[in-house]
């Protein structure tokens, strides 16, 4: 079991997240950096899919009541394992009673804990993860409070001998300032002038304060639409469609001088213009990337987007060679 | 007969293809994103993973590891050429009644508090705004006419429980319709009624949003407690294709019926129906009064 002596600002249960609810509007959720919380279970040798803690900016203080190992993984941060500096990427063997306290991070935005056997929450509408807006899932619904106790599975066999296990350098993620965002360009596209999409490609973004789990709000350029009647249904602001469900990863324009990028807690429908859709891979860079952070939107083909998501896929691959 | 519009589909990243069928609104372009995704549904294919109607259009999600994009792509379109009939589409649905507090003071308050970010700063109140676009003076004619007729629920979506409705058996020129924020809302209470464009949503919980706020439901359309009996078995009051009715109710009853859903003694009043597109096409507002009598 997990004490919580401070849940930090915002600690919450995820894993993969969730399927085939969202025809009724329920997100996927699940962890925001997919590759980081998949390198934290593989240092365990957990399945990919275990749930863990994910930690925004300013991490939570634990009390273990279990000899377990974990690792801590994601966005750079300060973790000390009562008194002592521990590393990051690696895997740490902690007593009962040990106490885990975190800085804030130095750079990047979620921090993964997970631990050997997982974390133990029940199931809701097929996983663990935590959807904060519909009080969904994960731990209650809700981030960690002190004095919660989280339930964690048994270390799996095995796992003790694989404290000290470490990612190699090459394989761990960037944590910047300023990031290129691949999409691929369509949906309501066609509403855009022609400068207006040179604009929004052509520019230089920045990560608005109003950025979470739900999506990322972006400004510093201005984009502007075509002159256009408006459909019938939609309301007749240029930034208006007939609405229409989202994908994950689609960039809105609800207005000349914003735009809106779903993440996996998205709102998964509405009635705003879309430019595209950010590709799969790198979902998990916009997650760690911190409000000011300079974004540019390249855009790329379909043929693309699917082997930037493979290369992603043997990454992973390789790092389980590897630990193996 | 009615026309069916052509779809126009389009890749929406590497795990999406996003079908519209028409820019516009239409009872037409819903039925048929239903036929289509129905018949999708019952076929089962392996790598398709989400299967979501929308207003006039629909999207699928699927993992390209397992079905090819572009082979996707070529499969729906040839399920949208042969399989979009809304006719062969008959629908069991339910009627249930929505009793709303229109022009209430909560939504007032957010409103105000949100006024900075809609299309235009000079009301009191989302309710007067969308009043006066609509050219109604008269607060009660307004309620009327967003209360008389049924409305199809046309699409889910935004948060889990959040439901379209689109109004049944009314003229293009009689749908009341409305620009949405020019900037999202950060919040928006639970159980709010809004709207945007010609559609009509209720929040089921409380979430960012940018419809203009024009009442409250007294009862929940999601609730994952299982206190309320008609919402055990699905957190979902909506289905696609479902008919909701409004009625509007006064500040007592409101309270009323809102301790009921709290405490969960409420029970939906609703009717269960056969839904025949081909019918309402061929008949419109008559099918409707048809459908609606007793209720």
């Amino acid at each position: 079991m997990l004490y919580i002596i401070d849940g930090g600002l915002q600690t919450l249960v995820q894993d993969m997240g969730r399927k085939e609810y969202y025809h009724l509007g329920v997100p996927p959720s699940g962890a925001a950096d997919k590759y980081s919380y998949v390198l934290g279970n593989l240092l365990l040798g957990n399945p990919q899919d275990y749930a863990a803690l994910e930690i925004t900016l300013l991490g939570p203080v634990i009390e273990f009541r279990k000899k377990t190992v974990i690792a801590i993984t994601g966005a750079p941060c300060e973790a000390k394992l009562n008194a002592e500096i521990v590393p990051m990427w690696e895997s740490l063997l902690v007593k009962e009673g040990d106490v885990l306290s975190f800085r804030m991070t130095t750079s990047g935005v979620k921090t993964y804990l997970c631990v050997s056997g997982g974390i133990q929450v029940p199931d809701v509408l097929g996983c663990k993860s935590t959807y904060v807006l519909s009080q969904l899932g994960g731990y209650q619904g809700r981030k960690l409070q002190a004095g919660d106790e989280v339930q964690i599975g048994e270390p799996l066999p095995g796992v003790f001998q694989q404290v000290g296990k470490r990612i190699p350098d090459e394989y761990l993620p960037p944590f910047s300032t300023s990031v290129d965002i691949r999409m691929v360009v369509g949906l309501s596209s066609y509403r855009l002038s022609d400068e207006g999409l040179r604009a929004f490609l052509n520019s230089e973004w920045q990560v608005g304060l109003e950025s979470n789990n739900i999506a990322y709000r972006y400004t510093g350029a201005t984009v502007t639409f075509k002159p256009t009647e408006p459909a019938f249904g939609a309301g007749d602001n240029s930034s208006n469609v007939v609405d229409i469900v989202y994908p994950i990863g689609a960039i809105m324009v609800p207005n000349e001088k914003e735009l809106i990028l779903l993440l996996r807690d998205a709102t998964t429908g509405g009635g705003f213009v879309t430019i595209g859709t950010a590709i799969h891979a790198d979902l998990d860079l916009i997650a760690q990337s911190r409000p000011n952070t300079k974004t540019r939107f390249i855009s790329v083909t379909v043929d693309q987007a699917i082997e930037a998501r493979m290369n992603k896929k043997r990454k992973v691959q390789a790092v389980q060679e590897l630990l193996r | 007969m009615f026309m069916l519009p052509e779809t126009r589909f389009d890749f929406g990243g590497d795990e999406y293809i996003f079908a519209e069928i028409s820019r516009d609104m239409s009872e037409e372009s819903n039925f048929k994103a239903l036929a289509i995704t129905s018949e999708l549904r019952k076929r089962q294919i392996p790598g398709i993973l989400d299967i979501c109607p929308s207003n006039s259009s629909y999207l699928i999600r699927f993992d390209p590891e397992v079905i090819s994009a572009s082979t996707l792509l070529d499969y729906l379109k040839e399920i949208d050429m042969t399989k979009s009939n809304p006719s062969a589409l008959n629908l069991e649905v339910r009627i249930v009644e929505i009793p709303i507090w229109y022009d209430d003071p909560i939504t007032r308050e957010y409103g105000k508090r949100f006024q900075e970010r809609n299309i235009d700063h000079g009301f009191d109140s989302n309710f007067e705004l969308v009043m006066r676009l609509n050219g109604y003076r008269d607060k009660e004619a307004f309620i009327e006419a967003h209360s008389r007729s049924p409305y199809l629920i046309s699409m889910m979506g935004f948060i889990p429980g959040t439901a379209w409705e689109y109004p049944l058996g009314l003229r293009r020129e009689e749908i009341i319709q409305t620009p949405k924020y020019a900037s999202p809302r950060t919040d928006t209470p639970g159980r709010a009624v809004g709207l945007g464009g010609a559609f009509t949503v209720i929040y089921p919980l409380s979430a960012p949003g940018s419809y203009q706020l024009i009442g409250m439901s007294a009862v929940s359309v999601f609730d994952q407690t299982g206190r309320l009996e008609d919402l055990r078995d699905s957190f979902f009051l909506a289905r696609p294709g479902d008919i909701w009715k409004h009625r509007p109710v006064d500040e007592g009853e409101y309270h009323r019926i809102l301790s009921e859903v709290e405490e969960g003694r409420y029970r939906y009043r609703m009717k269960y129906v056969d839904f025949s597109p081909e019918e309402y096409f061929a008949m419109r507002d008559q099918y409707i009064r048809q459908l609606m009598e007793d209720f």
